[in-house]
């Protein structure tokens, strides 16, 4: 729903050159710490997969939100018995 | 394919916002076991799952305006909005501790010796380490500002080298506070004068550190080319929330440092 097309022309802007520039363009100073992989990243994230953005990635995104969810759901029951345990009078 | 026909963001379904409240109530009871029980393994938990939450959502963030262009000019407006209101929430914030520390040292009372400081406690000389701690902060915001200008100039090398040194200065900032923090001839517990000093400099600390972490992650973003020279919002905000820190300091500088003592 509602996605911009694949190449917008503000964010593929290259931040040491101009909007027309492509990766290839490059001269060799411009590889400092890394090549630009945003085009690339821009490709993925805008393939019409379905997939909602927090599981774009595919196995990685997976892992981590049901490890989250693991540790949410976990931690919430283990926090409802703590403080029914917490609760309860204590005799002296 | 269907196109919207408006330029704001309607957002993917998310489980975020309901597993950050859920880390939200994991680190309060887990505050409350750890006080009145001292078990601290809920409070582990909540703040795992806090950060897990945080990565998460603002990793999204950054995919659905960078990779996938959501973030036009409306949308744009909108969190600059959003990050000023935060930012003036902080101020009230801060604005609550300098009342209470206002509270008590403009009007001592008996058992502190009817003075301020009171009797008893030595404070921290102002011109030492405070002093270059300010001037590591102020030296700080001109190297923000320097890295704001190289990006804007499409100067990659340049905002690099501008923005690790910000993060190094506020890396050093917190070492020295730390090491004072040893230093301190009293402690929290030692009066109103401990309690206010030690709370406001170290939510203070707390700050430097959370503005160090997101300058960080916008030095990242920056070698990884997500920033152009007319949108870098993200840069923007680390920025406007560390000018905020540097702002806090200066009071806390000129009225708990100098004139409190």
């Amino acid at each position: 729903q509602g996605l911009k097309p694949i190449v917008s022309t503000e964010s593929s802007a290259l931040v040491f050159g101009t909007a027309t520039k492509v990766a290839s363009d490059l001269p060799a100073t411009d590889s400092f710490l890394g090549k630009n992989k945003v085009p690339d990243l821009q490709k993925l994230f805008q393939k019409t997969d379905g997939l909602p953005v927090h599981l774009k990635r595919g196995l990685p995104d997976r892992l981590l939100y049901r490890t989250t969810m693991a540790l949410t759901i976990g931690g919430t029951l283990y926090c409802l018995v703590a403080l029914y345990m917490a609760s309860q009078p204590r005799n002296q | 394919m269907a196109h919207q026909a408006h330029s704001f963001h309607m957002v993917d379904p998310s489980p975020w916002p309901l597993f950050g409240a859920i880390a939200a109530l994991l680190t309060t009871s887990g505050l409350t076991m750890w006080f009145h029980l001292n078990s601290p393994y809920l409070l582990m938990l909540g703040l795992l799952t806090t950060t897990l939450v945080m990565l998460q959502w603002w990793r999204d963030v950054v995919r659905e305006g960078t990779f996938q262009g959501h973030h036009t000019p409306m949308v744009q407006k909108g969190l600059r909005y959003g990050m000023i209101l935060f930012i003036t929430s902080e101020v009230f914030f801060f604005l609550g501790f300098f009342w209470a520390f206002f509270h008590s040292s403009l009007t001592p009372t008996p058992e502190l010796g009817g003075q301020w400081p009171p009797t008893g406690i030595k404070p921290l000389n102002p011109l030492e380490v405070p002093l270059l701690n300010t001037a590591v902060l102020l030296a700080s915001g001109i190297t923000v500002t320097w890295a704001h200008h190289s990006i804007t100039e499409a100067n990659r090398k340049q905002a690099i080298h501008a923005l690790t040194m910000t993060i190094l200065l506020g890396l050093y900032f917190t070492a020295l506070q730390t090491m004072e923090y040893h230093e301190t001839p009293f402690s929290i517990a030692d009066s109103v004068y401990g309690s206010t000093f030690f709370i406001a400099t170290g939510f203070h600390g707390l700050h430097v550190i959370i503005g160090s972490s997101f300058l960080l992650i916008c030095l990242l973003r920056l070698i990884k080319y997500h920033f152009t020279p007319n949108h870098h919002f993200g840069f923007e905000a680390a920025a406007w929330y560390w000018h905020f820190v540097d702002v806090i300091w200066l009071f806390l500088y000129m009225t708990i440092y100098w004139w409190g003592s």
